[in-house]
């Protein structure tokens, strides 16, 4: 039931650039045809007559999404520094960033 | 024809106001500036694994508030979406924001320009958003402060309603004015509390469609909003005179160079992958929530100079300048509150504090008379335990050394003479040294009489009551 | 000390007559773990001076064992939950040596109820598979037959406890995670209602979907666990404010007495021979106790597949973003500038079939793209769970087979990824309707593998649910141990 209809490479690579993965050459061929046949695959779904827009409201309606305005101190921040591969004067490193936005 | 009248400038602005909450937008890290590297931090902010947003209330009855003093339409139902990029100051890779539903659309605010004309600048939307981290650059690397990471604000974008880089200007400046009066941030600039993006294109004069639009950043100082975006709209119609095309694109402002400069082409434009934030359920603002933050709106611009008109009997004119921040308009009410006379403290407020305070590039939060001072020496021409020519004396010192107007009199012995018994040798002595003008007067010169009230005042230094002065050598002379 | 036999019960019950403290169980209980791990590869992690500390506290606490309803339990927690001073990896390469800076929000509540957390288990690299062959680390092999797979993503959980290596233990179900490990592997596994408990400190995969839930031996059991970590946790805001139920004082004196048990025929096609035969004598003896079979129809659940591979993607995508060489976990060596330490740390950090779901929701979410697929597939899953409330109108619990196989062999499945996703389909559209469900042992097949019984339950009424499967298990009888458990 699943026909491989193959991905170009260069589609997989516009892919791969979004999602920031690097993939080597066997990697981009199975994904052309993994990808491909997951997306042949879901193709189906066109065939179910659907209200445009619905979708299913999975939160309980009894959940509360607010909090209160108030001040809390995390005091382990030491805790999420040190789980950083790189850091220079408690901050996290990275290489030299060119400013985009 | 100049070419500024060939072509027509088309402005929106995307203004990010920071909100004045005690905590950030989905945890419970303080949100102030200026604290130590990374010291504001938590798992939610930072991004760790398994760690959820929970909204901020405060956060969202400030956006409300936003909402009421635009006149916008608020939404009973809005959603939170996840923009998603990767730069080393967002931690989730994503920045939770607000996309196709919004909380607020279609507002709309009126600007004053200098013609004295005044136009109506539409709103399209209002949506909440956390803020970014900062990202610090040191030559060799780049390091990165969690501090802002989450902290709340709302974007404001406005139609691309304004022609001209007054406008533009001017629509900064009253939406912030709107802001701040509503408490909604601090409308701090330079501290990065108020953000503003420029979409700028241009078009013959006549031409119903848009030209192709430029993104202009960095604009973060009220001092060059109207230099930036007119070197923009010359840029572009330069440009567009010697035939070079103008392409879709972000351009950032150098404040340094005074020009604008290429920041990303369009083929580097972002595929966000916007879709409904999952960690949240719909954001429901009730009607019975709406209308309690509208009963604790404080008073926006518009209503408190008809009030100031009203119950203070103020001209337009006065109330305008005295309202034109909320600060000056509690100050001036303190004033003229203690003082109880409403007229005069406008008088002082708007003629002595604001041109000397302008002179020294001061805020009226720096000033360096406070309400209860200048009431109290308002109260003290008043009373007559001062001249109003000394008080004008006495104010330049208060405002030169916060000094009351009190310790100022005293100090200086500056205080009004009223006491007849102090005052009948004074004239009495004139007199004696003036015979032939006490004859003249007598023989019914009475124009003499300003002569011998000038030279008691004269005697005196100023401080004798010009009234009782008057009466007491009337007096003395008719007897 | 017979630890094949231990439940909760029988647990406390040794505390309270001191056959043995708290540090003498789990050190009976580190010992075994450290002989069979290498056979099974359940954990991921053991602790012995976490485990020990744990346990000297608790010997100092010896009173509390009637007060506290899992005093001293050895409870194994999937990897992808964060405990304090604990690694959580997610059982990926780019969270090696990451250390948990809090604790999630069900594991809090298990350690105010006195439960002894025994170590960390293997799992499915972030939650995605069916079989714990995606761990970075090394695959969980089924008790059974090691072979074999211990189906996924919960796979060490669920074979920690086929195994007596734990008394219970936690796992998380986006897609069918929690039971259908419990079927390939023999045990009981619960996914409740999503929002019933908080999953504040659960990795994330797909959000609208995760849900965290317990394994344990027996039904007693899991409700015993599921009443400690339910309920409403201010960090969560999905989660539900609804009571908690004492569902395991709910199972005494449970029947089937007029219980209307829906069954779905479309859905049974496609379901080996003898699982479904296995499935139809579970439903006669129901029968027998006076539970009533009610036809129901679920039509669109055959699209729960399409439907689930598009949206847990999505979501996955921006989820796993975060894992980016720069704020926590791994970066990759060498790299001198900004995009290389997002391409190399992700490209080298993440295994094959993370990668390829990312990319899928990155595909599915791009411009051009959104509307025909994470649009379709939000408007299709509305379809399928409308399906289910309309079946609730004429029945009170639906029962399927948790997986249309039992326990296959490792590489089996891996090399199409359809074929491994299809394990899933009789779990998927439970999940994506957000319901409650189980899975009970209902028998062994002819190889002397498990076969599970799904039992779904409507929203929120994991009570019901539980006696429904309770009473099944009881007139089922004694379910087998796996052989070499003889510890």
């Amino acid at each position: 039931m699943s026909e491989s209809v193959k991905l170009d490479r260069d589609e997989v690579l516009k892919i791969a650039r979004l999602a920031r993965l690097e993939l080597d050459d066997a990697e981009v061929a199975l994904f052309q045809d993994r990808l491909g046949r997951v997306l042949e695959y879901v193709r189906e779904l066109n065939q179910v007559k659907t209200e445009k827009g619905a979708s299913v409201k999975h939160v309980p309606r009894d959940a509360v999404s607010i909090r209160e305005d108030r001040a809390i101190e995390f005091v382990d921040r030491e805790a999420l520094l040190s789980n950083a591969p790189a850091q220079i004067e408690d901050h996290f490193l990275v290489p030299t960033v060119i400013e985009q936005s | 024809m100049s070419l500024r009248d060939k072509y027509e400038a088309v402005i929106g602005l995307e203004v990010h106001a920071q909100l004045l909450t005690e905590s950030k937008m989905f945890c419970g890290c303080k949100n102030a500036y200026g604290a130590p590297p990374n010291s504001q931090i938590c798992p939610v902010c930072t991004g760790q694994p398994g760690t959820l947003p929970v909204i901020n209330q405060f956060a969202v009855e400030l956006g409300v508030r936003a909402a009421l003093a635009i006149k916008a339409e608020i939404h009973q139902e809005s959603i939170f979406a996840r923009k998603n990029y990767f730069y080393p100051d967002l931690p989730k890779g994503y920045q939770i924001s607000q996309y196709e539903r919004p909380f607020c659309t279609q507002g709309k605010i009126t600007i004053g320009l200098s013609d004295g004309s005044e136009k109506e600048i539409g709103i399209t939307r209002i949506h909440f958003e956390e803020d970014a981290g900062k990202n610090i650059h040191k030559g060799d690397h780049t390091q990165v402060d969690l501090n802002r990471a989450g902290v709340p604000l709302i974007e404001i974008v406005s139609e691309p309603d304004m022609r001209t880089a007054e406008e533009a200007g001017q629509y900064l400046r009253t939406l912030r004015t709107l802001l701040r009066y509503a408490n909604v941030t601090d409308g701090d600039m330079e501290k990065g509390n108020f953000r503003c993006d420029a979409n700028i294109s241009i078009r013959p004069r006549g031409q119903k469609e848009f030209g192709t639009k430029v993104e202009l950043k960095n604009i973060n100082s009220f001092k060059f909003v109207e230099k930036a975006v007119d070197y923009e709209i010359d840029r572009q119609i330069r440009a567009t005179e010697t035939g070079e095309a103008i392409v879709q694109q972000t351009r950032g402002w150098n404040s340094a160079k005074n020009v604008s400069e290429v920041m990303r082409e369009k083929e580097d434009a972002h595929d966000y992958r916007y879709f409904a934030e999952p960690d949240l359920p719909p954001l429901v603002l009730s009607d019975k929530w709406i209308d309690e933050i509208k009963s604790e709106l404080p008073e926006l611009p518009d209503q408190k100079k008809a009030r100031f008109e009203s119950e203070y009997g103020l001209s337009g004119y006065d109330a305008g300048v005295l309202t034109a921040s909320r600060d000056l308009a509690n100050y001036y009410e303190g004033v003229a509150g203690a003082s109880k006379d409403a007229k005069t403290s406008a008088n002082w407020v708007m003629n002595e504090l604001l041109g000397r305070l302008n002179a020294a590039g001061k805020d009226i939060v720096e000033t360096p008379v406070s309400a209860k001072n200048l009431a109290d020496l308002i109260s003290k021409v008043q009373s007559g335990a001062i001249s109003g020519k000394i008080a004008k004396t006495v104010f330049e010192e208060m405002f030169a050394t916060s000094k009351t107007a009190e310790s100022i009199i005293e100090a200086q012995g500056l205080k009004q003479i009223s006491d007849p018994s102090a005052l009948e040798p004074v004239v009495r002595k004139v007199m004696e040294a003036n015979p032939g003008q006490v004859a003249g007067y007598k023989a019914g010169k009475v124009k003499l009489l300003g002569f011998f009230v000038g030279q008691v005042m004269k005697e005196t230094k100023g401080q004798a009551n010009p009234g009782l002065v008057n009466d007491i050598v009337k007096k003395l002379l008719d007897s | 000390m017979q630890l094949r036999e231990f439940t909760i019960e029988r647990v406390l019950a040794g505390y309270r007559k001191q056959e043995f403290s708290p540090v003498e169980l789990a050190t009976a209980y580190l010992d075994v773990i450290e002989k069979q791990n290498e056979r099974l590869g359940a954990f991921l992690q053991v602790d012995r001076d976490l485990v020990l500390a744990q346990a000297t506290a608790l010997d100092a606490r010896k009173q509390e064992v009637n007060k506290l309803p899992l005093f001293g339990v050895p409870i194994a927690i999937k990897d992808n939950f964060l405990v304090k001073d604990w690694q959580a990896t997610a059982a990926s390469k780019i969270l090696k040596g990451y250390k948990s800076p809090y604790t999630a929000t069900c594991v809090e509540k298990l350690e105010s109820a006195g439960a002894l957390i025994i170590g960390k288990t293997n799992l499915d690299e972030f939650a995605m598979g069916s079989s714990t062959e995606n761990s970075a680390y090394f695959p969980a092999k089924n008790p059974w037959d090691t072979s074999r797979v211990t189906g996924g993503s919960s796979g060490g959980s669920a074979s920690a406890v086929a195994a007596a290596l734990a008394v219970g233990s936690l796992g998380s179900d986006t897609g069918g995670s929690i039971r259908q490990p419990a079927s390939l592997c023999g045990i009981v596994g619960l996914k409740p209602t999503y929002g019933r408990i908080s999953r504040y400190g659960i990795i994330a995969f797909a959000s609208s979907l995760d849900q965290v839930g317990p394994f344990g031996r027996s039904v007693q059991d899991v409700a015993s666990l599921l009443e400690v970590i339910s309920g409403y946790d201010r960090n969560d805001a999905t989660s539900s404010r609804a009571i908690v139920p004492h569902y395991s004082d709910h199972l005494k004196g449970a029947s089937l007495k007029n219980v209307r048990i829906g069954i779905a025929k479309d859905w049974l096609e496609g379901i080996d021979d003898e699982v479904r035969k296995s499935f139809d004598e579970a439903v006669k003896l129901m029968v027998k106790e006076g539970a009533k079979v009610v036809e129901i129809s679920l039509p669109h659940s055959r699209y729960a597949l399409s439907t689930y591979y598009i949206i847990a993607p999505c979501e996955a995508s921006s989820n796993l973003a975060r894992y980016d060489g720069i704020h926590s976990g791994f970066r990759a060596d060498g790299v001198t500038d900004l995009d290389s330490v997002y391409f190399k740390s992700r490209g080298k950090g993440f295994g094959a079939e993370v990668k390829l779901r990312i990319m899928l929701g990155t595909y599915a979410l791009s411009a051009g793209y959104y509307d025909a697929f994470y649009g379709k597939a939000n408007e299709v899953r509305k379809l399928i769970q409308q399906d289910f409330l309309t079946a609730y109108e004429s029945c009170d619990c639906i029962v399927m087979p948790t997986s249309p196989s039992t326990a296959f062999k490792f590489g089996e499945k891996s090399a199409d990824p359809i074929k491994m996703y299809t394990s899933d389909i009789c779990t998927l559209p439970v999940s994506l309707a957000g319901l409650p469900a189980l899975s009970v042992p209902s028998g062994l097949d002819s190889q002397g593998l498990p076969i599970g019984l799904q039992f779904i339950g409507k929203h929120f009424e994991e009570s019901h649910l539980l006696k429904v499967a309770h009473k099944y298990e009881q007139i089922r009888g004694e379910f087998p141990l796996p052989s070499g458990v003889d510890y």
